[in-house]
């Protein structure tokens, strides 16, 4: 932005938030030149950081005023770019509204504000039997609001559903600085369904400031297993096979043997390094149901060429197996100095097609390529690794990204299942959709945000003014 | 291209309609048919009532604009059923009934319970956001689209999610469009996603004094390690001559549980302890077919045709009994069905409100359940008397503004369902 331009705000974002409640100089601001998709950066001109709902509504009008766009942030751990201030502007840190408003656990919901980190509501939970379901890998550190806006998913979406499935209203601040209120703990309301039009779309639409979120009850029980695969095939096979008998698991993750080794390395768990593929799976619920869907697993398991079904065989081993697979990529650090994660979805019965394309491409590129994803849904996460210090293997990731991707739009699916479009997969936009699909969404953007000052430059490619080049596959991520 | 109006569903739909000003139905053959028929409305600004299976034509306020009804009957075909990833995708017209039973050929289901399924639409049900009993358990419709097609006002074709289970690419139009009453579009295809059909459900029942009574159960209910999937309180002369409901009580809860064999057991036996906890009696618990033939009157009690005005309040699970008791004061012999760990509350009134809807709904029964934090809203009134935004759909929690300029983005000569919802 011109300074001309943000001088016209800052005096009033002074007066909404108080100096002590922004950053302006240029060492602190880079802080926030990007999330945790690090291709990309650019610095936000100011960084504020509001404490109560009318705060960002008067940071909102103040930008509106002085024509500056605006933007919302969680914890940053964004793996598509969904916080990058693409064009500068006003930053707004929603980590200082972090109070749980409200826990009713006779009508099953809660209230929060949209910085309270994902885990902490699970943990103010714990011992009233529910919890919070949706739970990202990266629970430790993202926050709620983040989560609405990203619609994030986790290891558990494939029996509980992912944040909007959860989600019964929300209270937000408009583009033009207006507060609405959308829902509320009954959940349904007349007409078209604004609370489920909302989350996910990635701060274009509103800043979300507080959350109705639905409760869940904790099972009694779990049986967590690994089933070990001489081949990648038989595992998809055999989840084929689980969903098919109709066990819907509370989780069915696989790993490949390459990020085995990694986390072995990590973690000394004891998995097997010679199996080409495990799947982490774990039925949860009732007891009295659970010991004949483990019995059932197995059977598959074995039945489509398991060769070793293993069982946790307590809590601390269950939650050390959850540990190994939630902090994966933690420890590809181990195999590469630089990786690049994709999010992309295939049917689940397209599951073996896509991994041999994708072992196809690994070769076809000469890149290494592991992978840890989420199987029952279909959601892959193939982790490409390569030196960022080396151009050519740079353009090769690239490319090699982008087939994959092609590849699961070809198999029926999606560019991404949970990590969103940001502007990393911008340019994915329009071969997923057609151009009518592209019009209706930006119909449906002016109708929230008609100036588009809130997030430009997201999601949607806008004709004539393109995002950032990218030019640079990502370093880290989680997931 | 249209197909002549040769089915006798098509027959129904163009002769059997007068709560709707037609003055032509179109019956298109296919999603690129029916575009143009959109598009050719919107040239000529002539409104476009969207028909599914016409089973909720009295759902809102009623249409008064003179237009073209745009039948869905030749939109019901299915696309593709991959059973093994657990979905299905149908254009819009496809029937529930035949839905179920498809799907039902490879263990799955919808487990999205509505009346009349036979003549009801997938499409339709997903324009009125309509979901059954089961909700407390398997959630409600929104939880199960996972892609979307539909035309908006203007005849742009648009679609949104996909096939797969998870996605969160671009808006969620599968979202959008629930509810919408077909103001923001006509859907034209959707995919579903499925859910194994449990091996076993069953349903125990549970005579109660009064409403004291059950609210003593419900909370108690709240914690309960039975885990149902339903429970509903019933209560009136609708309900006389239903299997478990014969005990001469005034009040019954209905609690289903489904699972595998060895966990309805355990919730049957655990339920029953529970309930003795409470020092209540033990439940009834319902045979098979004695379930069967409940389950069906619970999912048909909302359509009633003849009834003088069905109503149905939202609001949080804990505000179930004081709807009823306030909805009992306004109508002593009225019957009730609330599907109380949803907080919905369906009541059947057994005469129109001799003080009005003004006091009875929007002076009485909607400032209960807006202090319930929720809403009244009208199912049907075959009388049309009274019925004006606020009576029909009450307090809706959205505002109007962003409501407004949505519709006029998708919709901005205001031709679908002109009249039906709150916009001004």
């Amino acid at each position: 932005m011109t300074n001309t331009v943000m001088t016209r705000v800052m005096e009033p974002l002074r007066k909404i938030v108080g100096s002590e409640n922004m950053l302006t100089s240029a060492s602190e601001r880079i802080v926030y030149e990007c999330d945790g998709f690090v291709v990309e950066k650019n610095s936000p001109d100011v960084v504020v950081f509001p404490t109560s709902t009318d705060q960002v509504a008067a940071i909102a009008k103040a930008c509106n005023e002085a024509g500056v766009p605006f933007l919302p942030r969680g914890a940053g751990t964004s793996l598509a770019g969904g916080c990058l201030p693409v064009g500068g502007g006003v930053m707004i840190v929603l980590t200082r509204m972090k109070e749980i408003l409200e826990i009713n656990l006779r009508d099953h919901y809660a209230v929060v504000q949209p910085g309270v980190v994902n885990v902490w509501l699970t943990q103010a939970l714990k011992g009233s039997g529910y919890h919070y379901a949706p739970d990202p890998s990266s629970q430790g550190a993202c926050t709620i609001g983040g989560n609405v806006a990203t619609n994030s998913g986790g290891p558990h979406t494939l029996k509980y559903g992912v944040t909007v499935n959860h989600v019964l209203g929300v209270e937000a601040v408009m583009a033009d600085g207006s507060i609405v209120t959308i829902g509320g703990p009954a959940g349904e309301m007349p007409g078209p369904d604004l609370v489920g039009a909302l989350v996910g779309s990635e701060g274009t639409l509103a800043i979300v400031t507080r959350v109705w979120v639905r409760l869940t009850r904790d099972p009694q029980g779990y049986r967590t297993m690994l089933g070990i695969f001489e081949s990648v095939d038989d595992a998809t096979q055999a989840i084929s096979a689980i969903i098919g008998a109709g066990i819907i698991p509370a989780a069915l993750e696989m790993m490949d043997q390459g990020i085995l080794v990694a986390l072995e390395e990590a973690f000394h768990f004891g998995f097997p390094l010679d199996a080409q593929a495990i799947l982490l799976i774990e039925v949860d619920g009732l007891e009295a149901g659970l010991d004949g869907q483990r019995d059932e697993i197995i059977r598959l398991c074995k039945e489509t060429g398991a060769r070793e079904v293993r069982l946790a065989a307590d809590e601390q081993e269950r939650l050390k197996l959850w540990k190994c697979r939630k902090q994966a990529f933690g420890a590809i650090g181990r195999l590469s100095s630089s990786f690049c994660t994709q999010d992309g979805v295939v049917p689940r019965t397209q599951l073996p097609g896509i991994f041999k394309k994708i072992r196809e491409t690994s070769e076809k590129y000469d890149i290494r390529i592991v992978n840890v994803f989420h199987a029952g849904d279909g959601n892959l996460h193939p982790i490409l690794l390569f030196d960022e210090r080396n151009p050519d293997e740079i353009k090769k990731v690239m490319e090699a990204s982008g087939e994959i991707l092609e590849a699961c739009l070809d198999a029926g699916g999606s560019v991404t299942g949970e990590h969103g479009i940001g502007v990393e997969k911008i340019r994915y936009m329009n071969k997923m959709f057609r151009e009518s699909d592209l019009v209706a969404m930006r119909q449906l953007r002016d109708a929230f945000n008609p100036d588009n000052l809130l997030s430009p430059d997201k999601m949607l490619p806008t004709a004539g003014a393109c995002g950032m080049e990218q030019i640079h596959p990502g370093r880290r991520a989680a997931l | 291209m249209m197909k002549p109006h040769a089915s006798p569903n098509r027959d129904r739909v163009s002769t059997e309609i007068t709560t709707l000003p037609l003055i032509e139905t179109v019956t298109p053959n296919d999603q690129d048919a029916l575009a143009e028929q959109v598009t050719a409305c919107f040239e000529q600004k002539r409104p476009v009532y969207p028909l599914g299976g016409c089973t909720s034509l009295d759902y809102g306020l009623l249409p008064l604009r003179e237009g073209t009804g745009l039948s869905l009957a030749g939109l019901d075909q299915l696309v593709d059923f991959p059973a093994r990833d657990l979905t299905v995708t149908v254009e819009a017209g496809f029937s529930m009934a035949t839905l179920a039973e498809q799907v039902a050929e490879e263990g799955l289901q919808l487990p999205i319970h509505v009346p009349q399924a036979k003549e009801a639409t997938i499409g339709g049900v997903i324009a009125t956001n309509w979901n059954g009993p089961a909700r407390k358990g398997y959630g409600t419709i929104r939880d199960y689209v996972i892609g979307i097609s539909a035309v908006d006002g203007k005849g742009l074709p648009f679609r949104g999610g996909g096939r797969v289970v998870k996605n969160v690419a671009g808006y969620d139009f599968c979202k959008l469009l629930t509810g919408s009453l077909g103001t923001l579009g006509v859907i034209t295809q959707v995919t579903l996603r499925l859910k194994p059909i449990p091996a076993r459900t069953s349903t125990q029942v549970v005579p109660l004094d009064d409403l004291d009574q059950a609210e003593q159960l419900l909370c108690g209910l709240v914690d309960s390690q039975a885990t149902p999937f339903a429970m509903e309180l019933l209560s009136g002369d609708c309900w006389q001559g239903s299997p478990g409901l014969d005990s001469g009580s005034p009040w019954h809860l209905a609690i289903s549980c489904s699972g595998t064999d060895d966990e309805v057991a355990y919730m049957v036996g655990q339920l029953e302890q529970e309930l003795l906890d409470q020092s209540l009696s033990a439940p009834r618990k319902l045979t098979e077919d004695e379930h069967q033939q409940l389950w069906a009157k619970l999912v048909e009690f909302p359509a009633c045709p003849e009834a003088p005005l069905v109503i149905q309040a939202t609001v949080v699970p804990s505000g179930t009994t004081t709807i009823a008791r306030e909805a009992r004061l306004l109508d002593p012999e009225c019957s009730i069905q609330a599907h109380a760990g949803s907080g919905i509350v369906i009541v059947r009134f057994s005469e129109f409100p001799a003080d009005g809807l003004s006091r009875a709904l929007v002076g009485t029964l909607q400032p209960v359940a807006a202090a319930a934090h929720g809403n009244v809203t009208i199912l049907s009134n075959p009388s049309g008397r009274e019925m004006t935004p606020r009576s029909a759909w009450g307090m809706v929690p959205a505002p109007l503004a962003l409501l407004s300029r949505i519709k006029k983005n998708f919709d901005p000569a205001d031709i679908l369902n002109p009249g039906r919802f709150v916009y001004p």
